[in-house]
């Protein structure tokens, strides 16, 4: 199997390679490196996997396969297959499915690797690729959006650098079990790094202009998965070392609610969905455990949402209630609203229940309030009023692409289902129904009425290296205050 | 001493990034942090010894091998991230916000 890992890891660049020299066959060798990943990770469920290599000697690097990681990788190779179809007529560039490739690759990389400097390189090729992508259109914005994410990404990746080389210095190995025996200002360090790459909390104030003023597919890709490939480090580090554990949590519950808090207020669907994303990667983090599934059904739903969103004939709210959408619109557009609202008979409803296991007595309130408020920022997908025959669906042409990627990402959330089947006892399902209810409820009767603009100020560049400079600040002082309440005992 | 140096670096490169207004100041200013960044790995490897890992019959104290074999990866990997933008600098200053 180890070889069977090498082989696939090196496949994405190779194959990403080789599109750039046969433009001709670019979609179905895209196409099949995503398959491969499919197969990869299902294999890895199917055998019950748990892979720990060392490839060179010593210092060599390290990977760890398990079934956290094959949750990523799943979800990963779901996400790109339904892109690569959606874009499959859009007459797109070999370019871009190279980068495609390249750019699903280095986020499996991240997937499985288990040592920082590893990480440091997988997260920086997603990087370059992600900026290739995002300013595939070369218009003077998406280039902007773009550099403004390369900026603050390489920004945080240099603190996460000399946090990566102060772990070398305590243990004279990168492995992350090392977090343990370094100094505070290593956690914090990298931490801040993987924070901000993974866009939360105040730290991931950068995700919302970049994933709203994207390409469509490309958006899809960025909040589906490469985001996750911030999160998943943390997750892997809470769960080898339990001391690490609270402050993932903390930070978990704080994006939670701050995002949901910033998305019930936005009028424009994509902002909506991108500030979406900063709270559900919260509720990812807030119980490390259950995080694997989550994420898988998170990355379905939000990418399959923003291929819809980007289909839609408007991004305003307020003009697509009172224009009206096709009904063959609304249902994947309530489909996958309804599972991230953790509805039944949805693999979201699985996924919530498993996370409510493993909540802490602290946590379960806060993230309560959290889900209450997904369910009012859904509710504006939710109740866009489905008109059959109208013109809107006459006027509107999609292309087949699109309903395949449905297909495929929505489909993955109905069989999603039968992974955590335990969740539907008469216990688990009074819970959900009640906090849609309560969510509908304050929807109806308090925000449609107002509209409320929210200062955008903290999302400018400049405040966003700010922002991160006291987000460092505040890890520190988390790690540190813990270290001293453990003396305290 | 020289740590702090380093450190020093370090801090002048975040504080630009943080004050310049100029976009290309801002870039430069990263620069100059990464460059500490690299100082500190190099700093980091001389602990052991200053002398270059490379087999030879004497024993001397060797630089640890590793930060060393790390950076010049570093090296080149931020030299690929940051070729692509500086081209177009320019172009993206003249609308700055979207």
């Amino acid at each position: 199997m180890t070889n069977t890992t090498i082989a696939w890891i090196a496949a994405s660049f190779f194959i990403g390679f080789v599109i750039y020299l046969l433009p001709k066959l670019d979609r179905w060798l895209a196409l099949a490196m995503t398959l491969f990943s499919a197969g990869y990770g299902i294999s890895i469920f199917l055998l019950d996997l748990s892979l720990n290599v060392q490839l060179l000697d010593s210092f060599g690097v390290t990977l760890m396969v398990d079934r956290l990681s094959a949750w990523f990788i799943l979800t990963n190779a779901l996400v790109t297959t339904a892109v690569i179809l959606y874009c499959w007529q859009t007459g797109k560039k070999s370019f871009f499915y190279m980068q495609v490739v390249i750019l699903h690759g280095s986020v499996n990389a991240a997937f499985i690797c288990a040592d920082f400097i590893s990480l440091y390189v997988a997260l920086e090729v997603i990087s370059v690729a992600a900026f290739l992508l995002i300013a595939y259109t070369r218009t003077d914005r998406t280039i902007w959006v773009g550099l403004r994410y390369l900026f603050v990404s390489n920004t945080v990746m240099l603190f996460y650098l000399v946090g990566a080389l102060l772990v070398y210095k305590a243990n004279n190995s990168f492995a992350y079990q090392g977090l343990l025996n370094s100094p505070t200002e290593a956690i914090a360090l990298i931490f801040l790094g993987l924070l901000a790459k993974g866009g939360v909390f105040i730290s991931g104030l950068w995700l919302p202009l970049t994933h709203s003023e994207s390409a469509t597919p490309v958006s899809a890709m960025l909040s589906g998965v490469v985001v996750k490939t911030g999160v998943f480090p943390m997750l892997r580090c809470a769960m080898l070392l339990p001391e690490i554990e609270p402050t993932v949590r903390i930070f978990g519950v704080g994006s939670a609610l701050l995002g949901v808090a910033c998305a019930i207020f936005q009028q424009d669907s994509k902002r909506t969905l991108a500030f979406s994303t900063v709270s559900q990667l919260g509720f990812v983090l807030a119980a490390p455990a259950a995080g694997g599934f989550y994420a898988f059904t998170h990355g379905l739903a939000k990418s399959s949402l923003f291929l819809q969103a980007g289909n839609l004939p408007s991004r305003d709210f307020t003009e697509l209630r009172n224009k009206g959408i096709g009904l063959k619109f609304w249902l994947p557009l309530a489909i996958a609203s309804l599972s991230i609202c953790g509805f039944p008979l949805v693999a979201g409803f699985g996924a919530k229940v498993w996370m409510g296991k493993n909540l802490l007595s602290w946590q379960k309130m806060a993230l309560n309030v959290a889900t209450v408020g997904t369910v009012i920022t859904f509710a504006k997908f939710i109740f866009l009023s489905p008109q059959t025959g109208s013109e809107v669906d006459k006027e509107t042409k999609i292309q087949s692409g699109f309903w395949v990627a449905m297909v495929i990402l929505l489909g993955g959330l109905i069989v999603g289902n039968a992974i955590y089947y335990e969740a539907y006892a008469l216990e688990n399902l009074i819970k959900p129904l009640v906090t849609i209810a309560i969510g509908w409820s304050i929807y109806f009767l308090l925000l449609r009425k107002f509209i409320v603009k929210l200062p955008r100020a903290i999302e400018q560049f400049e405040h966003l290296i700010g922002g991160m400079s006291l987000v460092l600040i505040l890890i520190f002082w988390m790690v540190k205050m813990r270290a001293s309440v453990f003396n305290y005992f | 001493m020289l740590e702090a140096c380093v450190l020093a670096t370090l801090m002048c490169g975040f504080f630009g990034i943080i004050f310049k207004q100029n976009l290309v100041m801002k870039i430069i200013s990263m620069d100059i942090m990464s460059t500490g960044v690299i100082a500190y790995y190099v700093l980091i490897a001389s602990r052991g010894g200053l002398y270059t890992p490379i087999a030879s019959t004497k024993e001397v104290a060797y630089a640890d091998p590793v930060p060393q074999a790390v950076i010049l990866m570093l090296v080149c990997v931020m030299k690929l991230a940051k070729n692509n933008p500086t081209l177009e600098t320019s172009v993206i200053e003249k609308n700055n916000t979207p």
